[in-house]
């Protein structure tokens, strides 16, 4: 038990990628998401054919797939392109592949949000004169807000977790770090990670529900 | 004097004809009531007027001005759409009220963005805006909704959300203010408080065309009737006239209908 400070210490620093991997994925994908969603929406069907196709192929494939060929296929298909060498490479690696990933799945949150909007409300501006835009940001904005926060709080709480999958690129992620100790035959700071898993979607459960509340002073 | 005259105006969906040339005219003042059964084109004729159909022919004219003209696609661009549209206001038959606004909120939201365009918006930013929401607490009062300025929507019956819609399209002063069926969607005993006050604005000579399935209404409040079917005006007139002595025999089956179902 003397090791327990250190190990603690230990998971911690390896948390901070997950965490990193997490604030970053969250940063770019949400809007790439909404530029995704534009596109799969659009009605030039030179835009949105292409665009539904790379969310499907995104979403019907395995994240860790993913992960996988990002960090690997340009160096085995012999392309122009390589990833920076050591830590920096496969953590860029594996960012560029959550962001991609869940940019698809958040296109796909926003878009359902955005349709699920009922045409009068684009009727009931028009006819009070005003833009697209004043439309899009004055009426239908915080109906989309209202509507795309559950699923959205479902799909960040996955993210939490997912992070874990960026070891597949040998990213030192916390349950890597613990899986070190596990060689060794202490087993407790494999559930050790769990605790932190709980803890960070805790907060996050909390702070969405707090959102939720705070909208629900109308209803859409 | 005319204030609106609409010129053979058509409008198919696919191969839907559901407008097959419409002509008339309204008086500034004069109320107008569309009845008609289901299908008969009222609704699209309503939101041909508020620019939410494009016909696909003929002319609409305000106060003179050619307003629409499927013949010339300049009057069809998006900003000179915006501008002419104003002439009318639309009530809906599901009110589409803004649900994340008060009703004070619903109220004004149009007229203070629209006062952003205007060259002394930068200087009197401050007056406008209080006189748009004075305007506002007028207009909400005089549909009897002074007690509701901070409620939101979903905490009014439908009644009163209609009241509200009423006074949202009265704040921007239009020409002729559009109903499509204002009372369909709300349970019987609320339709009165709605009735009521188009009857107020009625009388206090609002130019106004009314769709409605209302007939003891349409006929009680209108200056001018039109009966339609199959995407044609079949006959129109004085309201005493067409519901009391109707001329056309498909006019005559269709009201016919209405006295056996209110019995």
């Amino acid at each position: 038990m003397t090791q327990l400070p250190l190990i603690i210490q230990r998971l911690s620093e390896s948390f901070l990628l997950n965490w990193n991997l997490f604030a970053l994925t969250l940063l770019f994908s949400v809007p790439l998401g909404l530029i995704v969603a534009l596109g799969s929406m659009s009605r030039c069907k030179l835009v949105q054919g292409p665009v539904r196709t790379f969310v499907w192929s995104i979403r019907g494939t395995p994240l860790m797939l993913q992960l996988i060929v990002i960090f690997y296929g340009p160096g085995l298909m012999n392309l122009p392109f390589s990833w920076p060498g050591g830590d920096t490479g496969r953590f860029t690696a594996a960012t560029v592949a959550f962001v991609i990933n869940y940019a698809c799945y958040f296109s796909e949150i926003f878009r359902g949000g955005i349709q699920s909007i009922p045409k009068g409300q684009y009727e009931a501006g028009q006819v009070l004169g005003m833009t697209k835009p004043q439309i899009f940001v004055k009426v239908t904005l915080m109906q989309v807000i209202k509507r795309i926060i559950p699923p959205s709080g479902n799909e960040v709480i996955t993210l939490v977790k997912d992070t874990s999958l960026a070891r597949i690129i040998s990213n030192k992620e916390i349950i890597m770090m613990a899986g070190e100790y596990t060689n060794q035959g202490l087993i407790w700071p494999l559930f050790a990670t769990g605790i932190y898993f709980l803890v960070f979607v805790g907060v996050l459960t909390l702070l969405f529900g707090q959102i939720e509340r705070k909208l629900e002073y109308f209803k859409a | 004097m005319t204030i609106l005259e609409v010129q053979n105006l058509e409008k198919s969906f696919g191969d839907l004809d559901v407008l097959q040339g419409i002509d008339f005219s309204l008086n500034k003042g004069e109320s107008l009531a569309i009845i008609g059964s289901s299908g008969s084109g009222k609704t699209t004729l309503l939101r041909c007027l508020n620019f939410l159909e494009i016909p696909d022919r003929g002319k609409i004219l305000v106060n003179g001005e050619v307003i629409f003209d499927a013949e010339d696609p300049s009057t069809q661009r998006e900003g000179e759409v915006r501008k002419k549209r104003l002439h009318f206001g639309l009530v809906f038959q599901n009110f589409n009220l803004f649900p994340q606004y008060t009703t004070l909120e619903n109220v004004v939201l149009a007229p203070k963005l629209l006062a952003k365009d205007r060259p002394d918006y930068a200087k009197n930013k401050k007056t406008l805006l209080d006189e748009i929401d004075t305007k506002g607490r007028v207009l909400l009062d005089q549909v009897g909704l002074t007690d509701k300025l901070s409620a939101y929507p979903h905490m009014l019956s439908g009644g009163q959300q209609q009241r509200v819609a009423i006074a949202r399209a009265l704040a921007l002063e239009p020409d002729i203010l559009c109903f499509d069926e204002p009372t369909s969607a709300l349970d019987p005993e609320l339709t009165g408080e709605v009735l009521k006050v188009i009857r107020t604005l009625a009388s206090r000579n609002t130019t106004m065309v009314i769709v409605t399935h209302e007939m003891d209404f349409a006929r009680s409040v209108s200056d001018r009737v039109i009966f339609m079917d199959e995407g044609l005006i079949v006959e129109q007139g004085d309201p005493q006239e067409v519901f009391g002595n109707p001329k056309e025999e498909r006019t005559r089956k269709f009201l016919a209908r209405y006295k056996e179902t209110d019995e």
